[in-house]
């Protein structure tokens, strides 16, 4: 092994990382057991605050696949006045404390002209899906977004070139050569948001307490019943979201990606 | 066929044009200039990629603020530009989800048969070669039928060993496919070749236009002569011409020397500076009233001679052989 300091250290830094990461997820999975956790999903609050935080956790990627995406892509293409600062101010709700966020949103949506406009259209935000999809998509939408921008980079604007040439329209040379080659920096970051989105309990919980989203109803067992109760929904829900999401990545990946991003070595 | 008025564009600091130019129909015409000269910057202009200012006609439509998707002018890239999450068919069909293309599956046997493509059609295009990739891209532009066929450096990325196999086919498909070729390359044996007409390109301005021979043979200017690689360019003072500006240029292999002044109409007395052997001839570098001349003597010849360094003797150089510009 030509290599072999190096390689080492490597190894032996990155295992810290891995098992940092790694134990807690094991030791609960082990402390709950499987039978408890196939148990605890049976009951009707667990599974409904599962469904619903997946569920809204959903529609709040599909806005912004919608919105976001365009965005991305405008980015991405094009230069424009104020656009670093575009690019930074979508970045700052990775960066504000999630309670702050919150109250933010409800400053925001449920007071002053929004807010009126808002309950014009009978859109309310507290204790509502609706407020936990916006506390979610606040919070978890750089995810897709910078995911889709680097995705859009990748593609080689002479593709767009070549296919309008061919007689594609703008918006047909988006979806048949723009979107297929960048879809896995799209899927991964519509994976990274939604699994943000799930896990989020900050700003959720100032908006909407109830319905109770997994990660308010893990709080709220903690609070009342202590670890013993709440450990068994903590574990469901990682459970579950860790099937979708290794399954979405699985097929992501089988599915290959067109753009090479360059030869891995091998270890020697 | 093809007519383009004062076409101009800025980009940062890089200024094309103003250009105007016209092309017949069913011709091969290539632009041959230096990279970073604008010649990809002109083709992606024609085509719609670029905005310009002035004027674009297409057999008298016009096409300035067309779209390219509505202009029917083809693209190859240098690079191919394959759409990778394709195969190598659906490359090539592309076109016609978009396009009415008549007889679609004539056409494409057609040219998998002329750019001999067959046994790559259901691959995967990351798998192909340069030579394959270039056939493909070629093939991919002309299913879409175009008016246009826009060519950008083609043969740059292709093997040396096939670039000839692929320039007879190019030479063959203005006619066989009713296109018009524009061909853009640095190279002057590839345009030399193909070309029926030459446009040479420097720094974002075209300075000579004209049949192939003509232009390879008499640039019209000091920039166009240096660019095509002459040798011996002078001030046409030397001739004993009071031109200022005017210059003339002699083909190293054309250059005489001889120790008897012979009434010839441009012999100069020289001294020889510098000698160079070389497999089959000499390098000869003589210096005529302080300017050096370059020659290319056969052996033979330079043995007949005994040409040695400091000797002086008489150079000699016939009329008919000066190029002037």
């Amino acid at each position: 092994m030509r290599d072999r300091g190096f390689i080492l250290i490597f190894v032996f830094l990155s295992s810290i990382i891995v098992l940092f990461l790694m134990v807690p997820l094991l030791k609960l999975f082990a402390s709950v057991g499987l039978f408890d956790i196939v148990k605890t999903l049976q009951e009707r609050d667990v599974y409904e605050s599962i469904f619903l935080t997946l569920k809204v956790a959903l529609y709040g990627v599909i806005f912004v696949c919608i919105t976001g995406i365009p965005l991305a892509y405008l980015i991405a293409r094009y230069e424009f006045w104020g656009k670093s600062l575009l690019e930074s101010m979508l970045d700052i709700p990775v960066m504000v404390p999630h309670t702050a966020a919150g109250i933010a949103l409800l400053v925001a949506f449920e007071n002053g002209y929004m807010g009126q406009i808002f309950k014009y259209f009978h859109i309310d935000f507290i204790d509502t899906a609706t407020g936990i999809m916006s506390a979610m998509v606040f919070l978890s939408a750089p995810f897709l977004i910078n995911g889709a921008k680097e995705g859009f980079k990748k593609v080689d604007v002479k593709y767009e070139r070549v296919a309008r040439t061919l007689g594609a329209s703008r918006m047909s040379t988006f979806f048949s050569i723009v979107l297929p080659n960048s879809k896995n920096d799209i899927i991964n970051g519509a994976l990274m948001m939604w699994s943000r989105a799930l896990g989020e309990f900050g700003a959720v919980v100032i908006i909407a307490y109830h319905p109770m989203v997994a990660p308010v109803l893990i709080y709220d067992r903690f609070n009342n019943f202590g670890l013993k109760y709440s450990a068994p929904v903590a574990a469901s829900m990682i459970f579950v979201s860790m099937i979708i999401f290794l399954t979405v990545r699985y097929i992501n990946n089988k599915k290959g990606s067109h753009i090479r991003t360059g030869e891995l070595a091998t270890f020697e | 066929m093809l007519k383009v008025k004062n076409l101009f564009l800025k980009k940062g600091s890089f200024v094309l044009g103003k250009l105007s130019f016209a092309i017949e129909k069913n011709s091969y015409f290539v632009i041959l200039g230096k990279t970073g000269s604008g010649k990809t910057m002109l083709l992606e202009s024609l085509a719609g990629i670029q905005n310009i200012e002035g004027e674009i006609y297409c057999s008298d439509e016009r096409m300035t603020l067309l779209p390219p998707e509505k202009r029917n002018f083809g693209f190859v890239y240098q690079d191919f530009v394959l759409f990778p999450n394709m195969n190598v068919r659906e490359n090539i069909t592309f076109s016609k989800k978009y396009k009415k293309i008549e007889n679609k599956e004539t056409l494409l046997k057609d040219l998998v048969d002329f750019l001999h493509i067959e046994s790559i059609l259901d691959r995967d295009v990351e798998t192909l070669s340069g030579g394959e990739k270039q056939r493909v891209a070629i093939a991919r532009a002309i299913f879409s039928r175009p008016r246009l066929l826009l060519l950008d450096e083609p043969l740059s990325a292709v093997d040396p060993t096939f670039r000839n196999a692929i320039m007879k086919s190019l030479k063959d498909i203005a006619k066989r496919y009713d296109t018009t070729i524009i061909h853009v390359t640095h190279n002057f044996r590839e345009a030399s070749y193909l070309a029926d007409k030459i446009a040479v390109m420097l720094d974002g301005r075209i300075l000579q236009i004209g049949k192939s021979n003509d232009v390879l043979n008499n640039p019209s200017t000091l920039e166009v002569a240096k660019f095509l690689g002459f040798k011996n360019i002078f001030d046409n003072s030397l001739l004993g011409f009071n031109q200022p500006g005017k210059y003339f240029s002699i083909d190293p292999n054309k250059i005489l020397f001889s120790y008897d002044n012979i009434d010839k109409e441009y012999c100069f007395k020289c001294k020889i500076d510098r000698v160079m052997g070389i497999t089959d001839h000499y390098k000869v570098f003589a210096k005529v009233q302080n300017k050096t001349f370059f020659a290319k003597v056969p052996k033979n010849m330079f043995n007949k001679l005994k040409l040695e360094e400091g000797k002086e003797c008489f150079l000699y150089i016939d009329k008919k052989d000066i190029v002037f510009m």
